[in-house]
């Protein structure tokens, strides 16, 4: 998953990021002013936006029509200083999805941000359930009938994106645009290499569940057809 | 309080002035006729008595069997008269002439018009006094006195003219109505934008600031200043209202945002076990975002405090020195900064406003110029007096302001580029808290800059006379 945070403060944008990172495992970009976040925005690579409300340039409320006058679906959480309702109400009507007041807790910005992305890609549970693998994307974990399945940190990254959407192509491009941030070099082989290991190790539990690969189109998660 | 209203006022008195006019004529009018009635009464009575005497006076007979025949004249009915001689005999009468009505009649005691009454009834009479001439060829004849007294009602006469003048009063009423409705009419349409005036007006709230003057009050005269007045001020109102109301937005922004930035800091350190180097560098910077916090609370209530108190006039400070003493200070800053930092001017400039104000400014001043200076810039300070004006000019060569950016740097919280402005450590304060400084120590304070050459802050105030500042020397000197 890939997080826009547009935020001017640079001490809190990094530490929103540096928590997006680590906790979520989550590909994060920061934007420090409305225009350049705006323009980020734009390229869609990203399954969650993360506006501050008063941003140089543009404001956070700018950036949220601008996002939904191009009928982008990306979920938007805000945050913002003010909590008159007036303002929430606004922010809220304007096509944003959640809003959190200054000075926030990081847990709960964390796990509203899980939940948006979640929400966002039509799940409303934190386990997602794919054949007898399930995912549970709060303890970052994959289990097969119980068993834990040992996963790095990219191949939980990837598995996660793909269970969202079982059966659906996703293409290459897709995941090394959902997955890393700007600062990463993107090589396609790389994900390939991830994906086998992915494979590997799903195989070894005796997972019926795999991957496919279909050449030039991308990948699609496989699962049995009756328990779908 | 009953209101007093001015429609209601207005109507009322022009009423009240066209009833006193139609009053006043038609009792003129009344008088004039019941004068001529009055007269033309007279001179009939006059010709009846006339004509009596004339019947008496054509009796040939030498004594005074003369007597008047009542059947011989042609005389209004409810008329009464008597012919009587000196010698108290009655020649004539009217007939049926009650014993009242005699007494009444004999009540003249000369000749000429008089008024009596009798049962409650008005006469008016003429008396006569005419001499019978008998046998008037037989050596100038016989001279027989005889009073004639004749009297007439004037019941009728006050009737006759009222008559005579109701056409004017039924006009005057009918006038007096129908000018009374059309008035009130007009008025009320004519005062019609002075009531909505005062609706739009009473519609107006600390909620609603909406207040658009309707066409009809802006035609109007002497309701335009008004309305026109009430625009422009609720217009101030409700700027300096949006003005505060965004300071306050954009202070409690400043505030959470550091506040959540130390927050998340902690947060952020204790989410995972760390290294001892994390926890260190985390401890590092969460002091710097500490003072961060604590310089942005100081000063704003630094300029809290400058914008309540009021102006103590009686300090002042050497403006000369204060800014050496400043520029020493931050010297070690422009050396790492690799900045050239040159102090000009030598006399003592006494300027009124207190030391510690002088030394926020200068200092203020000095470092927004540092930090807009790049390795090998120059910032130049000149203080100098002339021609009674005391001038502070700091010069940088940095990368300047934008032209669209100059009108709002006094602005709070303003800053030309936040996002970089913010790696710098401003709040978009410091331009505040100097104009702040300034004001109250009744100076001006200018900024001049072109992108990519440089910025000038200049600030001017009228030099503090000598004496003052020699006594102000040796207070500073006991300090």
């Amino acid at each position: 998953m890939r997080v826009l945070v547009v935020e001017d403060e640079v001490r809190l944008a990094s530490n929103i990021a540096q928590a997006l990172r680590e906790r979520c495992g989550f590909a994060v970009d920061c934007a420090e002013n409305g225009l350049d976040g705006a323009t980020m925005a734009e390229y869609k690579h990203y399954d969650l936006l993360l506006l501050d409300l008063m941003l140089p340039g543009l404001d956070g409320m700018g950036i949220v029509r601008q996002v939904r006058r191009r009928k982008d679906m990306t979920p938007i959480l805000i945050l913002t200083a003010r909590d008159e309702p007036a303002n929430v109400v606004e922010l809220l009507n304007a096509g944003a999805d959640d809003y959190l007041t200054k000075p926030f807790d990081l847990g709960e910005l964390l796990a509203r941000a899980k939940a948006l992305i979640r929400r966002g890609k039509g799940a409303s549970q934190p386990v997602l359930t794919v054949g007898r693998i399930s995912l549970n994307t709060v303890e970052q974990t994959v289990r097969c009938e119980g068993q834990l399945i040992d996963l790095s940190p990219t191949e939980y990254r990837l598995f996660e994106y793909l269970i969202f959407r079982p059966r659906a192509i996703v293409s290459a491009r897709e995941l090394l645009e959902h997955l890393y941030d700007y600062n990463w070099q993107h090589h396609s082989n790389v994900i390939e290499a991830h994906i086998s290991n992915l494979r590997k190790k799903l195989r070894a539990v005796g997972e019926e569940t795999s991957i496919a690969t279909l050449r030039g189109r991308g990948y699609r998660l496989e699962a049995p057809e009756k328990q779908l | 309080m009953r209101k007093s209203s001015l429609s209601r006022q207005l109507i009322g008195g022009v009423l009240l002035a066209e009833f006193l006019c139609a009053a006043l004529f038609s009792g003129i009018a009344i008088g004039h006729e019941m004068h001529g009635r009055r007269r033309a009464v007279d001179v009939i009575l006059r010709g009846h008595a006339d004509s009596l005497l004339g019947a008496v006076r054509d009796a040939e007979d030498a004594e005074d069997n003369v007597t008047v025949d009542p059947s011989e004249l042609v005389l209004p009915k409810q008329d009464v008269y008597e012919v009587v001689s000196p010698s108290g005999r009655v020649l004539g009468q009217s007939p049926g002439l009650s014993a009242e009505l005699l007494a009444g009649l004999g009540s003249a005691r000369k000749a000429g018009y008089f008024n009596f009454e009798v049962n409650q009834e008005s006469y008016r009479g003429i008396r006569i006094d005419g001499v019978r001439i008998i046998d008037r060829e037989d050596k100038g004849g016989l001279r027989r006195p005889v009073t004639v007294l004749y009297a007439g009602p004037t019941r009728n006469v006050w009737h006759e003219a009222l008559e005579a003048v109701s056409f004017y009063l039924i006009a005057g009423v009918v006038l007096l109505l129908s000018t009374g409705v059309a008035l009130v009419w007009f008025l009320r349409r004519r005062l019609s934008p002075l009531q909505e005036l005062a609706a739009i007006a009473g519609r107006v709230s600390a909620r609603s600031w909406d207040f658009v003057s309707p066409s009809a009050v802006l035609r109007t005269a002497e309701l335009a200043p008004i309305a026109h007045s009430i625009e422009d001020l609720l217009k101030g109102l409700r700027e300096s209202f949006e003005r505060q109301r965004r300071l306050t937005g954009d202070a409690a922004h400043e505030l959470k945002t550091s506040i959540a930035v130390v927050k998340s800091s902690l947060q952020l350190l204790s989410m995972s076990p760390r290294t001892t180097e994390q926890y260190e560098a985390g401890l590092e910077s969460l002091l710097i975002d500490t003072e961060r916090m604590e310089d942005l609370a100081s000063r704003m209530l630094a300029l809290a405090r400058l914008e309540e108190a009021p102006a103590e006039s009686s300090q002042s400070s050497d403006l000369q020195s204060t800014m050496r003493s400043v520029a020493e200070r931050l010297r070690p800053l422009a050396d790492l900064k690799r900045v050239v930092l040159e102090v000009g001017g030598s006399e003592a400039n006494k300027v009124a406003m207190p030391a510690e104000d002088a030394e926020v400014l200068c200092s203020n001043l000095l470092m927004n110029a540092l930090q807009h200076s790049s390795p090998t810039q120059c910032v130049t300070v000149t203080v100098a007096s002339q021609d009674g004006v005391t001038e502070l000019r700091v010069k940088d060569q940095g990368e300047g302001i934008p032209e669209a950016a100059l009108p709002h740097v006094f602005d709070r919280f303003y800053r030309a580029d936040r996002s970089r402005s913010r790696n710098s450590g401003g709040a978009g304060l410091g331009l505040s808290i100097c104009k702040a400084i300034v004001d109250r120590s009744s100076g001006t304070i200018r900024i001049q800059s072109v992108v990519g050459s440089g910025t000038e802050v200049t600030v001017t105030w009228p030099t503090v006379r000598s004496d003052d500042a020699v006594s102000e020397l040796n207070e500073s000197a006991h300090r």
